[in-house]
């Protein structure tokens, strides 16, 4: 009779290969993202991406507020990129209740979005240079970026959330001396980032960035990753000229799209720097069209919501990290049926594995940041299981899978 | 009986002397990005704040090994940084001492490795990994350039290398060719050894937290810490007087002895900044095959080239 | 006052956690250490590793996934330890009180010393939490 003992099983351990946790809570990262890195010696074999530890349900929070109250959670899903989450559901709001700002109001609408884009192009320019251990840089870029947090602060009363969108126009003034005072840091500012622009020329930098975190034309355009990280693989999309909003109609002559062909760290950080300079000049070009005019409806924004009916639409804007996505569906009685943000951050991080694939441990923190991750905008995916009655969080192997299914 | 006083006052001398250094290191890093910084003895403050701290040894760690790492660690590196100080005041050289000065200043770095390998964490096997690669990097340059100094000054005893150049009444950098090239090679390969970007590789924060040092904390985070600035303040004293012994330019009583000593202590410093605060201002990390290639072209062929010329004389 | 609480009142070192927020308070504490606001004049480092650690930044409501860190981070920091709560997240949890995927303001989890006000609340405010937290809890 043979022992179930007997079978001696060869089980074959490959002691080269552990796997290194990054994240969520890990110094290189301001945001928790959990990255499970299986590697050998210091190459990385295969990596894990685990999201939503950021996830704080707002959208089932908006399901039971009114659309003023909505619109000051909807700019608490970032800090970075909150005017941007805020002009995107205005937008939709306005477009259900057909309501339309004023020509003021769109231009300064699009003045704060561009101070926006510089102030995150900045951040993200000083956190690449801490990753690789360039602390000066660091110090330098966010220095710089204080400058643009003190125009925010002069404008509209707070460094970062201004809130200042309204339904049917802003809340803020622009009156002539801020104006003058905006033009005056511009010209500072714009000294200081050809000054970056060199610095990051500098050839430690370009040892670190070049050839790191590279995600090629195809890839891109599989993976559908959008914004900066898209053009610098070469992927020409930007929904400021293919779908204008704002007062991006009247501009279009005024600013063109960076795009770059070598598809790495390096490329990413070049796109980020030229817009920023595109930024400048599309400021410049705001501050002298500005038409004048109300700021804001007549109406109080009691009476504006009350007049939005029932019905859906989609809107989208330009975030500082890519193309971002609503979809509202109001319920005619000052509430939301349904609220659904798709973030950029969210097809971008797909495009982490297979840039990590193939390089080594130094290089995580550097290509993490140069796709510009908002791990706050990218906790947003939830599936309900109808039958079942439970909700669960599923990660980025799921979707990609389910995807494929379909 | 003298040298019994001397040593015992040349311990807290270096323990004083590492811990300002250091200050003064962070000092003029944040000056020169545009702060303001701490004041230069925040280091000592660090220090008796670590020590009121509490003891942990995580569960992963072998225990022993990783309590007993940083006391051999401090320790070695204030022994090693102490010879040096110990015969200048004493006006004594032992053959082969300069060997075990590089031994002892070595082994400091060795022993943080072996420590954070042995605490169980991923990051300090990491660490370890990386500062192994590391010391085969730069060592091997630094070891050659010492011994082609050795081998123009015809002898191993750190005390009979300054006073040849007393003899010669010139700096041994500027005396001959071979000996300017020596010193740039020791020059290249101390930020390296003091953990400095852009070769912080091993320790890098942003990267693997740390490195050897992620587990360490209390007390044994302050005795690693003054490991590493004993070692730093050891390895720039010791460039100083072997390569730059400015008080060989006096004469008479002022060449050697106490006086000297503190009249090295400036030039020192200077040499600290330029070779581990500058850089790591001014610089981004390296990668660490990007460091290893490195070490292995420039400062190895220039120690090599500074071997050739004092065997033929130069 | 003796030497070893001096030296702690001299010597924060600063461990920052992020424990579901929007990430405004965390770029307002990394602000601080930036030339404008230099939090390094008070000697305190932002160091990688709770294990070095003295004081524990928090920011954002802690959210489902974040618990079991924010305990195991907490119970690594060597005593003596001290907590600031930043922002309104930590403070109250406002605005996403009532939420299913939040377990609570921080204070239901770890004793908070300082709690700063704000959305986010201005790097000078953080400094001063930290030197209140600072001087209270070790002096």
């Amino acid at each position: 009779m043979a022992n179930r003992f007997d079978k001696t099983k060869e089980v074959k351990v490959d002691y080269t290969r552990f796997v290194v946790p990054f994240g969520p809570v890990h110094p290189a990262l301001k945001e928790p993202i959990s990255l499970k890195v299986t590697i050998r010696k210091e190459e990385i074999l295969n990596v894990d991406i685990r999201l939503g530890h950021v996830h704080r349900g707002i959208e089932a929070l908006a399901e039971n507020r009114n659309l003023v109250q909505t619109l000051y959670l909807v700019e608490r899903i970032c800090g970075i990129c909150s005017h941007s989450h805020t002009t995107c559901f205005i937008q939709a709001l306005e477009e259900i209740g057909e309501i339309i700002p004023s020509e003021r109001a769109l231009y300064l609408r699009t003045l704060i979005f561009e101070l926006e884009r510089m102030h995150s192009h900045l951040f993200l320019l000083g956190i690449m240079a801490y990753e690789v251990g360039f602390d000066t840089l660091f110090m330098f870029a966010w220095h710089v970026r204080e400058t643009v947090l003190d125009l925010f602060e002069e404008i509209t009363g707070n460094r970062i959330h201004h809130s200042m969108n309204a339904i049917g126009g802003v809340r803020w003034d622009l009156p002539p001396n801020l104006a003058e005072k905006v033009n005056d840091s511009l010209k500072k500012i714009e000294k200081s980032v050809k000054y970056i622009q060199e610095v990051f020329q500098d050839k430690t930098v370009e040892k670190r960035l070049c050839g790191v975190g590279v995600l090629s034309f195809n890839e891109a355009h599989e993976l559908c990753v959008v914004g900066p990280t898209a053009r610098g693989s070469g992927v020409n999309m930007d929904i400021r000229r293919d779908r204008p909003y704002a007062a991006y109609d009247e501009l279009k002559e005024n600013f063109s799209v960076v795009l770059r062909d070598s598809a790495d760290a390096y490329a990413r950080t070049e796109v980020r720097t030229f817009e920023l300079l595109e930024s400048i000049n599309l400021i410049r070009t705001i501050l002298d069209k500005l038409p004048n005019g109300p700021i804001s409806k007549e109406e109080s924004i009691l009476k504006l919501m009350k007049k939005i009916p029932e019905g859906e639409t989609v809107s989208t804007v330009e975030a500082p990290r890519g193309e971002l996505l609503y979809f509202v569906k109001t319920n005619g009685k000052e509430g939301l049926w349904r609220l659904k943000v798709r973030t950029p951050t969210i097809p971008n991080v797909l495009g982490l594995k297979p840039m990590l694939i193939g390089s080594e441990i130094a290089d995580i923190p550097v290509t993490v940041a140069s796709i510009d991750p908002c791990m706050a905008c990218a906790n947003r995916i939830t599936v309900v299981d109808q039958d079942k009655g439970e909700k669960k969080v599923v990660n980025c192997e799921n979707l990609r899978r389910r995807g494929k299914k379909q | 009986m003298n040298t019994i006083m001397m040593l015992l006052i040349t311990f807290p001398l270096v323990f004083f002397l590492s811990l300002l250094f250091e200050g003064v290191d962070r000092k003029i890093h944040a000056r020169m990005q545009k702060r303001i910084g701490p004041p230069i003895i925040q280091p000592f403050y660090d220090f008796i704040k670590l020590f009121s701290k509490e003891r942990i040894v995580p569960v992963t760690a072998s225990s022993r090994i990783f309590t007993a790492v940083p006391m051999i660690a401090a320790a070695a590196s204030i022994v090693g940084a102490a010879i040096p100080i110990a015969s200048l005041i004493l006006e004594i050289g032992i053959g082969g001492d300069l060997i075990l000065i590089l031994y002892l200043l070595t082994m400091s770095s060795v022993m943080v490795m072996i420590g954070g390998s042995s605490s169980g964490n991923p990051y300090g096997a990491v660490g370890f990994s990386r500062k192994m690669t590391m010391l085969i990097a730069y060592d091997v340059p630094m070891l050659i350039s010492i011994l082609s100094v050795s081998f123009n000054c015809l002898s191993l005893a750190y005390y009979n290398i300054v006073s040849t150049q007393v003899g010669m009444k010139s700096l041994l950098a500027f005396a001959r060719p071979s000996m300017a090239v020596a010193a740039a090679t020791f020059l290249l390969c101390i930020p390296a050894a003091a953990d400095a970007v852009p070769f912080d590789i091993s320790e890098a924060k942003t990267e693997i937290i740390h490195g050897s040092m992620v587990e360490y904390g209390g007390p044994y985070l302050a005795l690693v810490k003054l490991a590493k600035a004993a070692s730093n303040f050891g390895l720039t004293f010791l460039a100083t007087t072997l390569f730059f012994y400015f008080p060989a330019l006096l004469e008479g009583y002022a060449s050697v002895g106490l006086g000297a000593l503190c009249l090295c202590l400036v030039p020192a410093l200077i040499l600290l900044l330029l070779t581990i605060t500058v850089p790591r201002t001014v610089f981004a990390r390296l990668k660490i095959g990007q460091a290893f290639k490195f070490y292995w072209l420039s400062p190895l062929a220039l120690s090599i080239i500074s071997v050739a010329l004092s065997t033929l004389g130069f | 006052m003796d030497v070893a609480k001096r030296s702690r009142i001299k010597s924060p070192w600063l461990f920052h956690l992020n424990t579901g927020s929007c990430a405004g308070c965390d770029i307002e504490v990394v602000a601080a250490l930036t030339p404008r606001y230099d939090v390094e004049r008070l000697g305190c480092v932002l160091v990688g590793s709770p294990r070095h650690a003295d004081v524990l930044l928090v920011t954002g409501p802690v959210t489902r996934q974040m618990l079991p860190r924010v305990i195991r981070v907490y119970e690594q920091i060597p005593e003596p330890k001290t907590v600031v709560a930043i922002g309104s997240c930590a403070t109250s949890g406002s605005p996403f009180i009532g939420s299913q995927m939040i377990e609570g303001p921080p204070d239901k989890i770890i004793p908070v010393d300082v709690y700063v006000g704000g959305c986010p609340p201005r790097p000078e405010a953080i400094v001063k939490g930290i030197v209140t937290a600072a001087k209270s809890k070790f002096g």
